[in-house]
């Protein structure tokens, strides 16, 4: 198999894969080493930005997966039987972007940010497998924690949990905060990038 | 969303702005942060009698609407009271050294905190809001299955010859129970003439016939229709009488005899 071989047939996997496929099940149904596989990936994403095609490659959930052009949505929609379910509440937005960078976080802890009651925003969440129970608090009352699950990853095209937008910033104030409050208990969001993995496997 | 704007002309553009802005509200934080960024406050140094003054006015919006005043709203009303009356405490005499400390003991401190942290979310809900609209207009293929054949190539019939499909339907065939000669059903012709006589004569020999009997020999649907129509002719004629005692019990048909005799 030589190298153009190996793109189309990389192409054609992530095309006919159920979900984003991974670069290690890339690896093993071709044989090929994992540098190459990169490398044809970059390629072949590059190729389909250049080429002005309304199908483009794109990283989500640590794989990859060819889906339409955000430009030819007008005319795609079309096609949709149903319309497209509004996006999420502005409160359910507010608690979703605290779990997703707070994550483990229990309810409580949102509430204090947040200042409102989240009851009815995390229901929502939960609903729609955005978020999910991550265990329980070792507090008294072992509360719920919540943290972010695969399907989030899709909804809003992250690679991964450290591709959040604005993480370096964040983390960057978290660890200030952290030192200037010397408080400490809040982890990390590079530990938990753990956390999403192993959850849901087939969300 | 309309209230009653018979308040000073000064007021009425406020209580309009809030109107236009009362379900955006997420909450008493997410108000608070309005009116700082509406006013262009220093968050690190909010003017706390004024901004309280401004949270209850809104508070009391709400009231005068009937909104229901969420406890959270109340709360952060009772706590702003609780930092305004601090602030306007004497501060204890302190000596020089412990001026610094004695700063950081600013009452707002906290709820500055908590503003700037909640601050920070609203911004990154902005964010994910923005890659939400982003990827909604992404479509991908249904999760879940894996790309179909075009062609489905697995041959059902594979190593089956046309004479095992003969041999299979003339099975078929065989084990169908040998279909009956349909009996030779001659035309029925009833007249309504002559319903109408079999129900007088009925009527004669019996005193009185159920309205279900008068149908119950009859197997096509022209002699029931002939059927019903006799009846309603005979009725139309007061030849008979036709009676229910209840409701969906038992109809009744009875010769009117005195009645047809006189008519």
């Amino acid at each position: 198999m030589n190298l153009l071989q190996a793109r189309a047939v990389i192409e054609a996997l992530i095309f006919a894969a159920p979900e984003p496929i991974g670069v290690p099940q890339l690896c093993e149904l071709t044989g090929l080493t994992r540098h190459t596989v990169q490398q044809i990936l970059a390629d072949l994403s590059e190729d389909y930005q250049k080429g002005h095609r309304g199908l483009q490659m794109i990283e989500v959930a640590k794989g990859y997966q060819i889906c339409t052009h955000p430009y030819c949505a007008p005319y795609v929609e079309k096609l949709q039987k149903n319309p497209r379910s509004t996006g999420l509440s502005q409160a359910a937005m507010e608690t979703l972007a605290i779990i997703a960078y707070k994550q483990p976080i229990t309810r409580a802890e949102i509430e204090v940010l947040r200042g409102v009651r989240v009851d009815s925003a995390l229901n929502t969440l939960l609903e729609k497998d955005l978020i999910r129970e991550a265990g329980r608090k070792d507090t008294p009352g072992r509360p719920i924690l919540y943290g972010t699950t695969r399907a989030f990853l899709k909804y809003f095209g992250l690679k991964e949990l450290s591709d959040l937008p604005g993480i370096d910033k964040w983390l960057q104030e978290e660890i200030l905060r952290e030192r200037d409050s010397d408080a400490g208990a809040s982890d990390s969001v590079a530990d938990d990038a753990d956390v999403a993995d192993d959850a849901d496997e087939h969300a | 969303m309309e209230a009653d704007h018979e308040n000073n002309g000064g007021r009425d553009l406020r209580t309009m702005s809030y109107l236009v802005h009362l379900d955006v509200f997420e909450g008493p934080f997410d108000l608070l942060l309005h009116l700082i960024e509406r006013d262009e406050l220093d968050i690190y140094d909010i003017p706390i009698a004024r901004i309280t003054a401004e949270f209850l006015e809104y508070i009391s919006t709400m009231q005068l609407l009937n909104l229901h005043v969420a406890s959270d709203f109340m709360v952060m009303a009772a706590t702003l009271i609780q930092i305004k009356a601090r602030m306007l405490l004497p501060k204890p005499v302190v000596c020089e050294e412990e001026a610094d400390s004695a700063e950081e003991e600013d009452p707002r401190q906290e709820l500055v905190e908590k503003l700037v942290e909640y601050k920070k979310y609203k911004e990154l809900a902005m964010d994910l809001r923005a890659r939400e609209e982003e990827f909604a207009r992404v479509f991908v293929r249904p999760v879940g299955e894996t790309a179909d054949r075009l062609v489905i190539d697995d041959n059902p019939l594979k190593g089956i010859s046309v004479w095992d499909l003969l041999a299979a339907f003339k099975n078929v065939l065989d084990s169908l129970a040998p279909e009956e000669e349909p009996a030779a059903v001659p035309k029925e012709e009833i007249s309504m003439r002559q319903r109408m006589q079999e129900i007088t004569a009925s009527l004669a020999v019996c005193g009185r016939i159920k309205f279900r009997d008068l149908f119950g020999k009859s197997n096509s649907r022209t002699a029931l229709v002939t059927g019903f129509m006799a009846l309603l002719e005979l009725m139309r004629l007061r030849k008979v009488r036709v009676s229910q005692d209840v409701t969906f019990g038992e109809i009744l048909i009875t010769a009117a005899a005195e009645e047809g005799a006189t008519g």
